[in-house]
């Protein structure tokens, strides 16, 4: 029995293969302009983080310097291997208004207090309790980096370990006046 | 109504049925009167965990799904809406982090394809049972004008046959 004629089954397929194909686009097609966070160009939400050292650091106070945000974590690899990176770049921007905070998310104080003494570095860092931090910033994973501007929005996100040339190549940009972006 | 009437209307009523449940099925229950507990499981059905591979953060075991959902509860808590609440995950995470694409720009594809897919599927199964039924009904009434046919054939065959024999 024929439902079709040659003509109507190659209509058929195309149809089909349309289909799929739309549906593979609208699934997969604007992923590409997905920014990589949603925060990039806004304003960086603001909190409150209890330094290991006993202190409390507020976002807000740091209006005016450029901040690199790292949210890291003692049992992460990766984060290991970016923390010579971190150590030597803040050495080398301290005194150029720029910051290094670190958050600890996912974490047992006891480890990263060990992490701390071992990787830590000289810049502040702090745990985030109820790991509200990480979650305005949309975080899903450790080491994520944010490099926010003098004026407290969000320039970049880096996901992943960083190196001394990422950090620069971040950093000047964030030093940079932020472009229009639409 | 023979038997191809019945299939047809009983395969096109099975199909409005799917239709119709596909559209309840995407209406969701208005939110007064529930628990938190109740919303917070709800609204965590609504989102994706970021660190999982297909899992909702209801669904999830990881640390993150676990403080994603402390936060839909301390929300709800604070008097904030669902929408209020999935705005600040899309606000954090994305529009990736919905389990539904929300229905605008290229999206609408997503909403509007599986319908058209049905409604295809739908036309090309009543064609096929419409062909079907014709091509039936073609082949028995060429069997009913060849049965007398190949009878007479027969018989004239017979009455030669016994001609034959008696002379």
């Amino acid at each position: 029995m024929k439902i079709f004629s040659a003509s109507g089954k190659i209509l058929v397929l195309i149809i089909i293969l349309g289909l799929v194909a739309l549906m593979g686009y609208a699934i997969f097609g604007n992923r590409v302009n997905i920014k990589a966070s949603p925060l990039i160009g806004k304003q960086a939400p603001d909190f409150t983080l209890r330094t290991f050292d006993g202190q409390e650091l507020n976002l807000s106070d740091l209006k005016g310097k450029t901040v690199l945000l790292n949210f890291w974590a003692s049992w992460c690899m990766p984060c290991r291997q970016e923390a010579g990176a971190l150590e030597s770049s803040w050495q080398r921007y301290k005194d150029k208004d720029v910051v290094f905070v670190g958050v600890n998310v996912w974490d047992e104080n006891s480890n990263a207090q060990r992490y701390m003494s071992q990787f830590g570095g000289g810049y502040p860092h702090g745990l985030d309790p109820n790991e509200e931090i990480q979650i305005d910033y949309g975080v899903g994973g450790v080491p994520e980096t944010f490099f926010i501007d003098s004026s407290g929005n969000v320039r970049d996100k880096f996901t992943g370990p960083l190196t001394e040339q990422i950090i620069d190549y971040f950093v000047l940009k964030a030093q940079k006046p932020q472009e229009n972006e639409s | 109504m023979n038997n191809y009437s019945i299939k047809i209307s009983y395969l096109l009523s099975t199909f409005f049925i799917v239709l119709i449940l596909t559209g309840l099925q995407s209406i969701s229950l208005a939110d007064e009167g529930k628990s938190i507990d109740d919303q917070t499981k709800e609204i965590s059905y609504l989102l994706m965990c970021p660190v999982c591979q297909g899992q909702s953060v209801g669904e999830s075991n990881s640390n993150l799904a676990h403080d994603m959902r402390d936060i839909i509860r301390k929300q709800l808590e604070q008097g904030k809406s669902k929408e209020e609440i999935l705005t600040y995950f899309v606000s954090s995470y994305g529009e990736s982090i919905l389990a539904s694409p929300p229905p605008k720009g290229i999206n609408w594809l997503l909403w509007l394809l599986p319908g058209v897919g049905i409604i295809l599927g739908g036309v090309v199964i009543t064609l096929f049972l419409f062909k079907a039924q014709r091509e039936d009904k073609n082949e028995d009434s060429q069997e009913i004008n060849t049965q007398p046919k190949m009878d007479n054939e027969y018989l004239n065959r017979i009455e030669e046959e016994l001609k034959d024999n008696d002379s």
